[in-house]
């Protein structure tokens, strides 16, 4: 293993005159001292930080734009999902490579090897997602359920999220707990739902399209369809930069070295919180024995990977196409107002068809399932969010050790709430319709250009033995090309970024 | 013997509330969009009381040590034969509420097919949820209860082996 040693002076005791540490030198910044990899849990346990990445994954992609695709293009083209969703697993795994080593976040990684990169990232998360819009969908089906109009529940919701936040006192403890209940639920409903109004031969027609691999008809290669397929497959699981928050989740798990890093508090708590270290760790990777656990650790995230984040989310996904399918054999002007792109009246008759196809609660069920879906992503996401401004602020803007991480935390928080009650009142909720392409650009660059900082890290700044092997990195390499790609050539060909 | 089924119903108790829950949503969300009371009591049951007896057998299980507890892939044999099975009596209860006779669905072998690949998604969401209820209602019940001890003593294993990590 290529560790050097440090020696340091350690001037608050005089007695021990120089320390020798072993430490691992990864990129510019700070080396890492080497500490103990603790053992890994067995896959016995179900629930994990992976709830995060399926409760921000789980959204409008699944439930609404890929039955609409299917609806247009026919089941084959479910193929495209099959790969993106694949593709966000060998994500995952490779996020949680950096993330489990060192005990670092992916944003740190990436301004090991050029700070510029991390100073992207940051002006981008706050870009994309500072906009309330993503709260619309949720709240605008609580309002077809309950007549309270969105903006109201939308503004309630805000502040709700930040009182509770504030008042935890180990927010991740409680958020894992919280969005595993409510995944469960959702999981289960929606189970309970597709086996009530779908027939074998919507399952059959849907999971035979995900295997019609090239199978592009000509009209999703018009001006009107591409960028939508280009979104839609961005939208597959987790898009934008949700994956690199993921890996923050994973620390405050306590996942691999994680467990070296103290967790954030809520603001009442925030003064109980440990000193943050000034960068990761890294385990002795010559040492037979700590490899044996890191064996472990990956197989935990594997597991995680393909049962919790694959299967759910192929699982949701199927489900709903199977939904939209019967929906619209039920009613035909649902195929027409879903390929039309209103979200809402596609929502809404959708609902419609059920209640009057089905037994009549399942309208409502299906309404509600949109909200819980809707309220899975706003814990998620305003969490997250917080999460990795207040991670990249700690470490690298100049003077910010000064507030502890779980203050940062706290502070990003209600900024984006505060900002998020003002446009929902006062302006556009997406964000104003002139940087609207700009965001949906950002979002799907973010992706690619994920994968790009993800064969760095992981191939430059860890140690030989636990780097990827190559047919990871051709998996990765293949979805820089695949997003970056894609967004390109809509770009260029038509002028227009995604839909 | 009255004491130990008097244990395992009470052991049982997350597992079959996964059961009720669903069978709540359904009927009362049929009462909340304004369904007579008698529609929506039926609807509820007719789903809820068969995922409640399935959901208990699973619980009986693990009381008897023959499924270890959070582990998916028994969890997802069981309900691929309960699951299609639970839905079968909820369409022959509706069926029969809405016709006055009780009757089979059109082609049984395909509706039972169908719900059966369905059944890995209500798996996860099952076992997912009889644990964060499950880790509530056992710690509770332990002191008179030797299953819920049982089981929690695996959940303190695991536990423990989590500590060990926490503090290397």
């Amino acid at each position: 293993m290529d560790v050097t040693r440090k020696t340091s002076e350690v001037p608050e005791e005089p007695t021990a005159t120089a320390v020798t540490e072993r430490v691992w030198r990864a990129g510019r910044l700070e080396p890492m001292p080497i500490r103990k990899l603790p053992d890994a849990p067995p896959s016995l346990h179900i629930l994990g930080p992976t709830v995060f990445l399926v409760a921000l994954g789980v959204g409008m992609g699944e439930s609404y734009m890929w039955p609409r695709l299917v609806l247009v293009f026919g089941p084959d083209i479910r193929w495209l999902f099959m790969v993106g969703v694949t593709l966000q697993a060998f994500v995952l795994l490779e996020m949680a490579r950096y993330a489990m080593a060192t005990g670092e976040s992916i944003f740190f990684g990436a301004a090991r090897i050029f700070k510029p990169l991390m100073w992207f990232f940051y002006v981008a998360a706050i870009l994309i997602y500072m906009w309330p819009g993503h709260l619309s969908a949720g709240a605008a089906a609580f309002e077809e359920v309950s007549g309270i109009p969105w903006q109201a529940t939308a503004c309630v919701a805000l502040i709700f999220v930040g009182v509770l936040f504030s008042m935890l006192s180990v927010i991740y403890n409680f958020l894992e707990k919280l969005l595993g209940l409510l995944i469960g639920l959702l999981v289960v409903g929606t189970s309970v739902i597709a086996a009530i109004v779908g027939s074998w031969d919507d399952l059959g027609n849907t999971l035979s399209g995900m295997f019609a691999f090239g199978y592009f008809p000509d009209k999703a290669l018009s001006e009107a369809w591409f960028p939508i397929v280009v979104g839609s497959i961005a939208f597959a699981g987790p898009s934008g930069m949700q994956q690199m928050w993921y890996t923050l989740q994973l620390r405050d798990s306590g996942a691999g070295m994680g467990a070296h890093i103290p967790k954030i508090r809520g603001l009442r708590a925030a003064a109980e919180a440990e000193s943050m270290p000034s960068r990761g760790f890294m385990f002795d990777t010559s040492d037979p024995a700590e490899m044996q656990k890191w064996k472990g650790w990956r197989k935990w995230v594997t597991f995680d990977a393909l049962l919790l984040f694959w299967g759910i989310t192929m699982l949701v996904t199927i489900s709903f196409t199977v939904l939209a399918m019967s929906a619209a054999r039920t009613n035909p002007d649902v195929a027409g107002l879903i390929e039309g792109g209103d979200r809402e009246a596609a929502l809404k008759a959708m609902s419609d068809a059920f209640a009057s196809a089905g037994s009549p609660i399942l309208g409502t069920l299906f309404f509600g399932f949109i909200a819980l879906i809707g309220l899975n992503a706003t814990l998620g996401l305003f969490d997250s969010f917080s999460r990795g401004q207040a991670d990249m602020t700690y470490y690298f803007v100049p003077g910010a050790k000064r507030f502890s991480m779980s203050r940062l935390y706290a502070g990003f928080l209600w900024g984006v709430i505060t900002f998020g009650i003002l446009i929902l009142l006062f302006g556009p909720a997406d964000g104003p319709a002139g940087i609207l392409d700009i965001l949906a650009f950002l979002s799907t660059f973010a992706m690619g250009a994920y994968c790009v900082v993800l064969l760095l890290v992981n191939n430059k700044l860890l140690p030989k033995p636990i780097r990827p092997g190559p047919v990871r990195n051709v998996i990765i390499g293949f979805g820089a090309v695949f997003y970056l790609g894609l967004l390109f050539y809509s770009l260029v060909r038509f002028g227009v970024v995604v839909g | 013997m009255a004491v130990e089924v008097k244990q395992l119903a009470e052991f049982s108790v997350p597992a079959a509330s996964v059961g009720a829950a669903a069978g709540l949503i359904a009927g009362g969300l049929a009462a909340f969009v304004g369904q007579p009371f008698g529609w929506a009591v039926v609807t509820g049951l007719g789903l809820g009381l068969p995922l409640m007896v399935f959901g208990a057998g699973y619980a009986v299980l693990i009381g008897f040590g023959k499924v270890p507890a959070g582990v998916f892939a028994p969890a997802a044999v069981y309900w691929v034969i309960g699951f299609p099975l639970a839905l079968l009596v909820h369409s022959v209860v509706t069926a029969w509420v809405v016709t006055g006779s009780p009757g089979l669905p059109p082609e049984p072998w395909k509706f039972l097919a169908f719900r059966a690949l369905v059944s890995m998604g209500f798996a996860i969401g099952f076992l997912w949820m009889h644990e964060q209820l499950g880790r509530h209602w056992w710690p509770r019940i332990l002191d008179h209860n030797v299953y819920a001890r049982r089981t929690v003593e695996q959940y303190v294993h695991l536990a423990s082996t989590f500590k060990a990590r926490k503090s290397a």
